[in-house]
């Protein structure tokens, strides 16, 4: 009874920590922000450094990063991996990742060049990066068991 | 590498290193100018979701979640509203310099202000008497805007929020024609100011930090006022007419008064009079006043000129610079 109590609490206490339970699920997601930050130094030479911030400031540019891990035995199929923009951050771009985007809060999908936003007026325009509300990137091949993979993209304090 | 269908990534897909990420933002993001932003003291939480089939049903599965605190950015810009030089005068009181003072940071901030006359690049200082803080229709009444008091009613502002400021001064007696005095107002954030990123931890919004602003949570603007004054010179002559058709002044002779006052200057003067007292042993020729090409009359009346009983009067009223008048008047010898 006394090693069934310590073993509940060890399972208490992964489910209370993302990265082990996430282990559970057999595929991992994490989750990293970072800020950017340039510093200049003595020689007037400017440095970008990426920190991870506890706390911002509007105009701040910050770096998501996600890593997934496939730590099953089995292939892990139709792979979506969906991120709703933080109400305060404007989406900027996802480097080279060619993920889908929303600008309707999740109901429709495309790439951002394909994308029009209706406007007030009743004319519809090109959608611009601040209008992306969700960022999808949707696997075409199954992620192999032991598989690992990294994702960003970037926006700015509202 | 196989390219992924639209839409795709591939799952191969690697970030090399975070500095390549840092490299590629610093040269895919231009600065963004945002306004006051997202209000100080609130959470940005990001969580992405995937969802896979593994061979027994699509499963769905949550990254952790990554909080920041939004801090407070001190920021602040003050202009001036007046859109050119305001004119004054010499000795002038209570000349008025309109401002506005906008809290760009995202937390309601206090602002402390002081005004710079001594900055140099003009002619002259003015004296700064007060400080009123409008209440919000923009004119200037000091009997319903509120005078400034340092550290008693510093204005608090909403972030996105202005407020109009007048500012009043004193023009020097001394100051010429076209000359410059500026007056700058600076508004300071109470919290602190300093260089862009200087932190003062646990003062901000929300509990958080306040970090000063691209502006150094301090913004001043200048405005200017030009002296429009105006010089009053007078030129008295006199022609003798005598009996005889000569020019002696002797008994019975006459003798016309032409005085003649010029205005120099941007300004113009006020209130300009000419009065000349009746020289002792003559006496005035009833009806000789003239105002340029115009007789006047020697009553107290519509006109202009009136004659007293020992002096001729001609009031001129205002006068602008570069134009002349000219008044002439008669007495006889005696």
């Amino acid at each position: 009874m006394e090693i069934n109590m310590r073993l509940f609490f060890l399972a208490l206490a992964a489910a209370v920590v993302p990265g082990q339970a996430l282990a559970a699920n057999q595929v991992a997601l994490d989750n990293n922000v970072f800020v950017e930050r340039v510093s200049t130094d003595a020689t007037g030479k400017q440095r970008v450094l990426l920190e991870e911030p506890k706390v911002v400031v509007p105009g701040d540019k910050l770096v998501f990063v996600l890593n997934y891990r496939n730590a099953s035995a089995q292939p892990a199929d139709k792979f979506v991996i969906t991120n709703p923009m933080p109400s305060a951050v404007s989406f900027a771009d996802a480097g080279d990742t060619r993920p889908l985007v929303s600008v309707d809060g999740g109901k429709t999908w495309g790439l951002l060049p394909q994308m029009t936003v209706r406007q007030a007026d009743g004319q519809t325009r090109a959608a611009q990066p601040a209008d992306v509300t969700h960022i999808r990137w949707a696997f075409q091949q199954p992620i192999p068991a032991g598989g690992t993979g990294k994702l960003m993209f970037r926006g700015v304090v509202k | 590498m196989v390219n992924a269908p639209v839409g795709g990534a591939l799952h191969q897909y690697r970030i090399p290193s975070i500095s390549y990420i840092a490299l590629a933002v610093a040269l895919a993001l231009p600065m963004q100018a945002q306004a006051a932003g997202t209000r100080a003291g609130s959470t940005i939480s990001n969580t992405a979701t995937a969802s896979y089939d593994a061979g027994g049903g699509t499963q769905t599965v949550d990254s952790n979640r990554v909080d920041l605190r939004v801090d407070e950015l001190l920021d602040v810009t003050v202009d001036s509203s007046d859109p050119a030089d305001v004119a004054t005068t010499p000795g002038a009181t209570a000349q008025l310099l309109t401002f506005s003072v906008t809290n760009n940071g995202n937390g309601v901030e206090s602002f402390g202000l002081t005004t710079i006359a001594n900055g140099g690049g003009d002619d002259y200082d003015p004296t700064v008497t007060q400080i009123y803080i409008d209440n919000g229709d923009g004119v200037f009444d000091a009997n319903t805007d509120t005078l400034y008091t340092p550290g008693a009613n510093d204005p608090t502002l909403n972030p996105d929020q202005s407020v109009t400021i007048f500012v009043l001064s004193t023009t020097p007696a001394g100051v010429g024609d076209g000359n410059r005095g500026t007056v700058s107002l600076v508004a300071a954030a109470k919290t602190g100011t300093g260089a862009p990123g200087t932190s003062f931890p646990g003062q901000g919004e929300g509990g958080g930090d306040a970090v000063v602003g691209s502006t150094g949570a301090d913004g001043q603007d200048q405005g200017a006022f030009v002296v429009s004054a105006a010089t009053v010179s007078l030129v008295k002559s006199a022609v003798v007419v005598d009996p005889f058709g000569g020019s002696e002044p002797v008994p019975g002779a006459t003798i016309t008064y032409t005085i003649t006052a010029t205005v120099a200057g941007s300004g113009s003067v006020n209130g300009l009079a000419i009065t000349d007292n009746i020289p002792a042993d003559t006496s005035y020729v009833a009806g000789s006043i003239t105002l340029g090409a115009t007789a006047l009359t020697d009553g107290v009346d519509a006109d202009a000129g009136d004659y007293n009983g020992t002096r001729v009067n001609v009031a001129l009223g205002t006068v602008a610079g570069g134009q002349t008048r000219t008044v002439t008047f008669k007495t006889r010898i005696d």
